[in-house]
């Protein structure tokens, strides 16, 4: 038993003027051997980020220790003084950011960036510093020629990866990353956390990784430690976790993670549609007519969005380059009340289809038609009319609420604009829209900002906003990736809910092939802006038959993964 | 969350309409926090309280003359006397009206216009957009002083009226670039684009969406314009090109100036205008540190580490 790190009582508290206090660490212990590799696992708000920041002296104002200790080798960290602090870190303890990618210095070459490590710590001879560079950045599965550019010229998974290298360059004994994965590709994040484990091993530092994806890191780590409103729930090696979960919030984030390649999937309350469809619960669009004509009253007849073989292609990022082919020859059809997903990696074009659909940006060939409508040659004034059979649910419940606007004005906006309604009559409308997506006491809600819902909430006002015109498209762009795991079957089930009962069709954009396997009867795989791939949801995700899907596939973090390759 | 210990309050707090002013409220408190601003605030309030109250504080009128000529200080004249005989702390008094409602009205008025031309400049996009930046680089190079005064000696003696005109032609711009940088910035949010979606005219967007999100920044400005104004005003005042009946600080200034006060030992002419222009222009620049404090959460907290 050699342990490198001690945690005792350990509590971080964020105080605000003009706030109330927040205790997000509360009384935590823990301790860390020497050569472990230990995930430490939350969802939003759960103070692992705090706990990963105040374990390495990095925590700022308005974060401050107010109890417990810190022992970095026998040695109480809080007590160090800035300099020694500054001497620890090297062969001490290092941190990889969450924007570890944007930590870089856009005007300095990767180069620099080591040159200034061992400027400021001396721990590399003058005449060693060039090999030592060239050994580091290839130890992160980079070439030496990355030293001379510049991190603008890098991708973010390269940036990445220079970050570890940074840190690495310091001989760390311990290494906290702190979601170093998720901005970036579930492709990439896979090729990432295999570079990290891998340098765990060989270097044997011991290593942190904090996420919010209990996939991720049961994958990955030794040890899990899963923490729940500033306290650890439970410490325990990862496969007990997988088979023997002790605490009911541990039982419930795994209860969230399923193989989109399985027979059936389920999330709690919520079943794959293959499976509901052969169980009849499914309220198929045409055994339920009596409830979609009620809510198609008043709506002209439907029609389907045509793409025609469209190409979308954005001028060159410099001069002298080739331009940019975002979407490629892509042809589909949505025919109305079908639920179909458009699956692809970043970069795969799929954003812009949805752009495209929604009159945003105008395609360099090929046609995009919605009913009669030519949707690239409508002026303001038809894209208005267009918007009001096709809405949008956006990535980001945080950034596509206005902040200042209580959720009724926000939900008043499209009934007054697409409705017509006025006064009590368009108030009586939010209300039920506000009812139909789940948000109740309706009133209270009414009357709340954005900042006092938590995320799934603000999900819900989005998609009740896209609900008030009643329209007969919906177009969902990553709907639930920035949720809180647990927060997403509630979503997911909601959309689905609405989209049988209201009789619309649905263009379902995502990287997340589980969401895509719950809510979708069609997929198509997106590549280079290249359908490579399409077909029903079930069959392309069980019978992957392209090596891109395959791919994908596979890059889906999965715990139960682990516990069958470990058996 | 102590509220949601007692279920009732919960509740009527939950029903209370949006706290409108509950913005307000903490956008105070935030300056009252920060000691410069706090600083700042009671100069200003001290400033307005006397310009207020002038006809009650003043011992005399504020052109009253036929007192002895160049007196120096005494317990009748404090200040002592003009070489017109009138008395200078009475003026002082009287001065600070002018002052502090030419700051004022100048300030809101460039701040409107920097407002108006500032958002629609960031959201438009295309020909219409070109030729707004035509025109704001053409008054942003312009240098700012000679312009004011051409422009006052071109509309000679329009008094107070022609001042804040002036002011304003020539102070709106460098806010309305500021702003137009934050409307872009804002525009690509989520938020704006959904409000397209939900069918809101584009004026809708810009003022309803857009604006509010903006106000520290315009708060901001404001006071930055209202400086300059105060400034400006002051100087064009001293320069002889205002209105030389009216009493405020730079006409006292200018007559002072005028009666060579300071061969007469009278340094007290120049240095009371003066100084009380230097101290209600840094009343306002130190309430501007608590307003980038309120759009800078990060300020707002202690010294890191």
């Amino acid at each position: 038993m050699n342990p490198i790190l001690e945690v005792k009582d350990l509590s971080v508290v964020y105080e605000s003027t003009g706030f109330a206090a927040l205790q997000a660490v509360d009384h935590v212990s823990f301790v860390l051997e020497a050569g472990e590799f230990v995930g430490l696992v939350g969802e939003s708000g759960s103070g692992k980020s705090t706990l990963g920041f105040a374990i390495t002296r990095l925590q700022k104002p308005p974060a401050r220790i107010n109890g417990g200790q810190i022992y970095f080798r026998g040695e109480d960290i809080r007590e160090l003084d800035v300099e020694t602090l500054r001497q620890q870190r090297q062969g001490g303890f290092a941190m990889v950011l969450q924007s570890g990618m944007n930590a870089l210095n856009p005007v300095r070459t990767i180069r620099n960036h080591f040159i200034d490590i061992f400027r400021a710590h001396g721990h590399v001879e003058k005449s060693r510093w060039d090999a030592r560079q060239i050994e580091l950045i290839e130890k992160v599965g980079l070439s030496k020629e990355v030293l001379a550019r510049f991190p603008g010229e890098l991708s973010g998974g390269m940036r990445q990866r220079v970050s570890i290298a940074l840190a690495l360059s310091l001989e760390p004994q311990l290494m906290v990353f702190d979601e170093p994965t998720t901005a970036l590709d579930v492709l990439v994040q896979q090729a990432i956390m295999d570079t990290i484990k891998s340098l765990q091993k060989s270097e044997g530092f011991t290593a942190v990784l904090i996420s919010h994806d209990l996939g991720v890191v049961l994958e990955s780590t030794q040890r899990v430690l899963v923490m729940h409103e500033g306290r650890i729930v439970e410490d325990a090696s990862s496969l007990d976790i997988l088979a023997n979960p002790q605490d009911e919030y541990t039982r419930m984030l795994l209860s969230h993670y399923a193989d989109p390649r399985a027979e059936v999937v389920e999330l709690p309350g919520f079943t794959d549609r293959a499976s509901r469809k052969a169980h009849g619960t499914l309220k198929a669009s045409d055994g339920g007519t009596a409830v979609t004509s009620a809510a198609r009253e008043g709506r002209s007849t439907d029609s389907a969005i045509v793409v025609d073989h469209v190409s979308m292609l954005y001028p060159p990022p410099r001069r002298g380059e080739q331009a940019i082919t975002a979407v490629d020859d892509v042809s589909f059809t949505l025919e109305p009340g079908e639920s179909l997903a458009l699956v692809g990696a970043s970069g795969s074009g799929k954003s812009t289809i949805a752009k495209l659909i929604t009159g945003i940006e105008k395609p360099t060939a090929g046609t995009v038609r919605f009913g009669n409508l030519d949707v690239a040659r409508l002026g303001r004034g038809q894209i208005r009319g267009l918007h009001r059979n096709v809405q949008m649910i956006f990535q980001d419940p945080y950034s596509a609420l206005n902040p200042l606007h209580t959720v009724e004005y926000t939900l008043t906006r499209p009934v007054v604009n697409f409705g017509g309604l006025r006064g009590p009559a368009a108030r009586k409308r939010v209300l039920e829209l506000l009812e139909t997506v789940g948000l109740s006491p309706v009133e209270q809600f009414a009357a709340k900002l954005p900042h006092q819902l938590s995320g799934g909430q603000r999900q819900r006002v989005v998609i009740a906003r896209a609900l008030a015109s009643n329209p007969q498209v919906l177009i969902a762009d990553e709907p639930v990736s920035m949720l809180d795991v647990s927060l997403r079957a509630g979503v997911l089930s909601l959309l689905e809910d609405v989209r049988e009962q209201w009789g619309m069709s649905m263009l379902y954009i995502t990287h997340d092939l589980l969401s895509a396997r719950l809510v979708t009867e069609n997929i198509m795989v997106l590549n280079g802006g290249r359908v490579v791939e399409r077909g029903n949801t079930a069959q392309v995700l069980q019978h992957p038959e392209n090596e891109y899907t395959i791919r994908l596939l596979d890059a889906v973090p999965n715990p139960a993964r682990v516990r069958g390759a470990a058996v | 969350m102590t509220t949601t210990q007692n279920p009732a309050t919960a509740t009527v707090e939950a029903m209370r309409p949006p706290p409108r002013f509950a913005f307000i409220t903490r956008s105070t408190a935030t300056l009252w926090a920060n000691w410069k601003s706090r600083l700042g605030l009671i100069i200003l309030a001290c400033f307005i309280f006397v310009a207020i109250l002038a006809p009650l504080l003043a011992p005399y009128g504020a052109s009253q003359d036929g007192f002895e000529r160049n007196a120096d200080a005494s317990p009748e004249h404090w200040f002592g006397t003009t070489a017109a005989g009138e008395d200078v702390l009475s003026q002082l008094i009287y001065g600070s009206q002018i002052s502090v409602s030419v700051g004022f009205i100048a300030g809101v008025l460039s701040t409107i216009v920097a407002i108006v031309i500032g958002l629609s400049w960031g959201y438009i996009r295309g020909f219409g957009a070109d030729v707004i930046n035509f025109i704001v680089n053409l008054f942003l190079v312009i240098p700012g002083l000679p312009l004011m005064i051409v422009i006052a000696a071109y509309l000679q003696n329009g008094g107070l009226v022609m001042i804040v005109a002036v002011i304003v032609i020539t102070g709106w711009a460098w806010g309305a670039r500021v702003l137009r940088a934050q409307t872009q910035t804002l525009r690509s949010r989520d938020f704006v684009t959904a409000a397209r979606f939900s069918g809101e005219p584009a004026w809708r967007i810009v003022f309803k969406e857009i604006l509010p999100n903006m106000t520290s920044i315009i708060a901001g400005g404001f006071f930055g314009a209202a400086t300059s104004a105060i400034l400006a005003e002051a100087g064009l005042e001293f320069l002889g090109l205002g209105d030389s009946s009216i009493v405020s600080w730079g006409t006292i200034l200018y007559w002072a100036q005028n009666s060579n006060a300071l061969l007469t030992g009278q340094w007290i002419l120049l240095f009371a205008p003066g100084l009380c222009i230097a101290l209600l222009a840094l009343s306002l620049t130190l309430i501007n540190f608590g307003v980038d404090a309120i759009s800078n959460p990060r300020l707002r907290e202690g010294k890191s580490r």
